[in-house]
């Protein structure tokens, strides 16, 4: 994703289009491999959800907004690849500071989001220990 | 311990690596940049879909702030001499010199401070960017459209990566100090 942010670095905006629309379906496939936990959350967020949880459902909800407005300006501006025919309408200068502004602010919210994940990506490279004393 | 240590300082090292590059990159001034649109902004100029033709689009000054709100101030731009990531590194001035052109009598007296507050009203002075209405004549890219080619420039993706890098690293220890507090709250609350 990181080397898809500035296309000037890596093959120009062809490459950089193609693969932002492409990288919209691991996020995708992500949020239905946790399917499980964002329904449990969402019908319990205001009961029974430890803070933490609550915290990291927010977040999600951020980022899931964040790659939406990305996808939907990189489609509003897109130039190699034709979307004219979806008319979003807004100024083009309203679209390129929204694809700016949102894919800044959610690579930031990626970073938290990786770093409160921190302990179960160890635990995924088994570099660290489960809570049972057992790598995973 | 050692490893712990060694950690602590790679960690220091992310976040100032970090903080340095949110300054190269605006990154603030970037992200709140949608929310400082006028209404005006949101409608003016729309052309949909367009391969370059770049007519009906805000002004030049527009184009020059919205690519300064990106984090690109000083990056290759259409008819613009190119310059590659170290070059950029570089204070104007010398720059300049390495050009062939030495300093300009307006731009030598500012101190680099000035030009990073001021980016724009710099790079306009000194005319090192031209209008790209005669590229775009000749039938190049529109405004906005990206070299790219088939060469891989991984400067600036370090400075994202160093962004990126930092936000995750102070999660990390935001994390472990809140759990650390719970833990000693619950201990207090058991003893």
């Amino acid at each position: 994703m990181l080397l898809l942010m500035d296309p000037r670095s890596f093959y120009g905006i062809s490459f950089h289009e193609w693969a932002g629309l492409i990288i919209g379906l691991p996020f995708i496939l992500h949020k239905l491999l946790n399917w499980n936990w964002i329904k449990k959350v969402s019908l319990g967020f205001f009961r029974k959800c430890s803070g933490r949880a609550r915290f990291n459902y927010v977040l999600d909800v951020l980022l899931l907004a964040g790659i939406t407005l990305m996808i939907l300006s990189g489609i509003a501006i897109a130039r190699t690849i034709d979307f004219s025919w979806l008319n979003l309408g807004g100024s083009r200068m309203f679209w390129r500071v929204m694809h700016t502004s949102s894919s800044f602010i959610t690579l930031a919210l990626f970073g938290i989001h990786l770093g409160l994940h921190w302990n179960w990506v160890l635990q995924r490279l088994n570099l660290k220990k489960t809570n049972n004393g057992e790598k995973n | 311990m050692v490893r712990k240590i060694s950690f602590a300082i790679l960690s220091v090292a992310i976040l100032v690596t970090g903080v340095i590059a949110l300054r190269k990159l605006n990154y603030w001034e970037s992200s709140v940049w949608i929310f400082k649109l006028n209404s005006g902004q949101l409608t003016e100029g729309r052309t949909g879909h367009d391969q370059g033709d770049g007519r009906g689009h805000s002004g030049f000054r527009d184009q020059r702030r919205l690519e300064r709100a990106e984090g690109i101030e000083g990056r290759q731009r259409p008819g613009e001499r190119f310059e590659g990531s170290p070059m950029r590194d570089f204070p104007d001035s010398i720059r300049e010199r390495f050009a062939g052109r030495g300093p300009g009598i307006r731009d030598r007296n500012f101190p680099d401070s000035l030009r990073q507050e001021f980016p724009q009203e710099f790079s306009e002075r000194s005319g090192r960017i031209p209008p790209d209405e005669g590229f775009r004549q000749r039938g190049g890219r529109g405004r906005g459209e990206f070299r790219g080619g088939k060469k891989i420039n991984l400067g600036n993706v370090l400075w994202y990566l160093a962004v990126f890098a930092s936000f995750t690293v102070a999660a990390i220890y935001a994390d472990k100090w809140l759990r650390l507090i719970r833990k000693s709250k619950k201990t207090e609350l058991c003893q």
